[in-house]
């Protein structure tokens, strides 16, 4: 199978992931009833007809098969409607809460990529040493060490103990650090920053000096050595780019994994993100919210995925394809 | 009398090499890392089968609360001191175990089922039915298995009410429980397929039709057991899991309110993690020994089952 074809039904497969997680998404929320009626119970002087109107305002009457192509349709149309609770367009909360975790999220998976290389390449060059035993028994440690419980030991320490990192927010409220919003951005960024560089790089290194390992054993590293390349350049050039396409599978996975307990880490750290967003949306039944933002995140994970898929293909030719 | 005997009768018999159990365990018990996950994971059972008799408060005891000790810190009477409710930390830190242990065996129960049933199938069955249903298995991969949990936990709250199903005890971790084991399947059917597809064409399994062997014996008495050993290390990392995401779950506060967790204990407490950090880290400490023992477990048993994986 050629390599098009391959990404064709790769691309198809991820379409149909994102219908099936909306079908079931959309049959679940149906389950509970009218939302309306719901959020409305226990407020006084509720009459039917408010609860009717209400309903017809949200769109939420009709039947279940014609709300649901009504929201796949403007879905399409990059219109997530309105959310309830906040009265706001929801597309609009998105972007800005999405951003919020992306910012902290994405110069993580790199710090993180940056340092395992460094630690894997110092074990795995000198397999069985003592600093091999100790990066992989820190890395075992530090990859069961659930993440939130290192954002809870971060904030006691450099918040309560120390004082000196902000333990909660993006931004503070009023007098930024040293009077320049960048850097007061920067600063709470550094908490939770720390905890995912951590949480990543403990993964990411038990599974680039395992490669590593592997790779460095293999013939074409002995052939590289005998030709008298530097061990510098036989390391870095030669084996490292051999010892990554496992790991750039990983990555996909490692991202899929930071965003989907962003809600976990967001209300550690009380992070504006779009994992605590979703967080209040559940507990508020906003129901546009808790589509949209599910929406959201499944496709930021699908297209994760997919780009994984076709990077792998794209690096390794020898990949069978199926 | 017995004892005297045992030797003169062992050496009587013939050799016979030992069976793949008993090289792994003693493979298993070189590892010095997979023995310190034996020994956390058995000390984690231990404390959940005797939290009643070395607790040294009851689970619901909030009486400190009465007397003006609430988010006391650590001394001689409670040794992890109490929390923000009352309650003592040590205490509700060994009962946790157990609730640990329900969800962390009972997902995983489910999840075997469900995962070698598909994966088997699909791995013995081949073509149409094997692509299909790893198609279907690689959909609960991809999809946000965190998030979907969290929604339909709290969904699944409101439906029932008014239902027969209200009458259930603790309902609500029943329901993580089987969520949990519903979504954590694919990686066990995976493996299951490769295992099944792997020995359905091995020399005892043929040998086994050739003298006529009905169908459902050769799957449940050759290949199911050839198979274990590596279904064991993911269900062992499964547990370690599943463990971990209740306790996410219901630090976000969607756990169930009745029962003694860990995450309830995070949950309740968070907010008091200023005044009364020990409340916080106590059951935060266990989750993480759990997790690590469980996880040190699945990497010494890969290492056991697999020798030629460890160069």
């Amino acid at each position: 199978m050629g390599t098009a074809r391959y990404i064709a039904r790769r691309l198809i497969f991820s379409l149909c992931l994102i219908v099936g997680v909306s079908v079931i998404l959309f049959a679940m929320i149906n389950a509970i009833g009218n939302p309306i009626e719901i959020l409305l119970a226990e407020r006084p002087g509720i009459t039917d007809e408010i609860i009717e109107s209400v309903t017809k305002y949200y769109g939420l009457d009709g039947s279940v098969t014609d709300r649901y192509f009504t929201w796949v349709g403007s879905l399409l149309r990059l219109d997530f409607g309105t959310s309830i609770i906040y009265n706001l367009p929801v597309s609009e909360m998105l972007v800005t809460y999405g951003l919020e975790t992306l910012k902290i999220q994405v110069p993580a998976i790199m710090i993180a990529l940056m340092i395992s290389v460094l630690i894997s390449v110092l074990a795995a060059t000198r397999q069985y040493s003592r600093i091999d035993f100790g990066v992989i028994a820190s890395a075992m440690v530090g990859h069961s060490l659930p993440g939130f419980l290192l954002g809870i030991i971060l904030i006691l320490i450099f918040s309560y103990s120390l004082g000196i990192l902000p333990s909660y927010g993006a931004y503070s409220t009023r007098n930024p650090l040293w009077g320049s919003d960048t850097a007061d951005a920067l600063w709470h960024m550094v908490l939770p920053v720390s905890m995912l560089v951590f949480f990543n790089t403990a993964t990411l290194t038990l599974l680039l000096r395992s490669s590593l390992v592997d790779v460095l054993r293999q013939d074409f590293i002995t052939a590289a050595r005998a030709s008298g390349l530097p061990e510098r350049r036989v390391v870095f050039g030669h084996a490292l780019r051999n010892a990554f396409i496992p790991v750039l599978t990983y990555l996909g996975i490692l991202f899929g994994l930071m965003l989907g307990t962003a809600p976990v880490t967001e209300t550690v750290f009380t992070w504006p993100g779009l994992g605590a967003l979703y967080i209040m949306a559940i507990q508020q039944l906003d129901y546009p919210l808790i589509m949209g933002a599910t929406m959201i995140i499944t496709v930021m994970l699908v297209t994760a995925t997919l780009l994984t898929d076709i990077a792998y293909v794209a690096i390794d030719p020898r990949i069978r394809l199926g | 009398m017995s004892d005297a005997t045992l030797p003169v009768a062992e050496a009587e018999r013939p050799q016979r090499a030992p069976g793949i159990w008993r090289q792994s365990w003693y493979r298993f018990r070189r590892n010095r890392a997979g023995m310190l996950g034996l020994a956390l994971v058995t000390l984690v059972v231990a404390t959940a089968i005797l939290a009643p008799w070395i607790a040294p408060f009851a689970p619901d005891d909030q009486s400190a609360m009465l007397r003006g000790a609430a988010r006391r810190a650590p001394d001689a009477v409670h040794w992890l001191g109490t929390d923000r409710n009352g309650y003592d930390v040590f205490t509700r830190m060994l009962y946790g175990a157990r609730t640990a242990l329900v969800v962390g065996l009972g997902a995983m129960t489910i999840a075997s089922i469900i995962g070698v049933t598909i994966g088997g199938l699909a791995g013995y069955a081949g073509g149409m039915t094997d692509e299909l249903l790893m198609r279907f298995a690689e959909f609960f991969m991809v999809i946000p298995v965190f998030v979907v949990i969290l929604a339909v936990v709290r969904l699944f709250g409101i439906v029932v009410v008014g239902t027969w199903l209200e009458n259930i005890p603790n309902l609500n971790l029943m329901t993580i429980i089987v969520l949990l084991g519903c979504f954590e399947w694919p990686p066990i059917a995976r493996m299951a397929r490769a295992e099944f597809l792997r020995l359905r064409h091995a020399e005892f399994v043929e040998a086994a039709t050739c003298i006529g062997t009905p169908k459902r014996d050769i799957l449940l008495r050759h290949i199911l057991p050839n198979a274990l050993p590596s279904l064991i290390v993911l269900v062992a990392l499964g547990i370690g899991g599943a463990i971990l995401a209740e306790t996410m779950v219901s630090f976000l506060g969607f756990g169930d309110p009745k029962a003694v967790s860990w995450g309830q204990s995070l949950y309740f407490n968070y907010e008091a993690l200023k005044v009364a950090p020990w409340s916080v880290l106590s059951p935060g400490a266990a989750l993480f020994v759990t997790v690590l023992g469980f996880n040190l477990l699945a990497d010494g048993l890969t290492d056991a089952f697999n020798p030629r994986l460890r160069q």
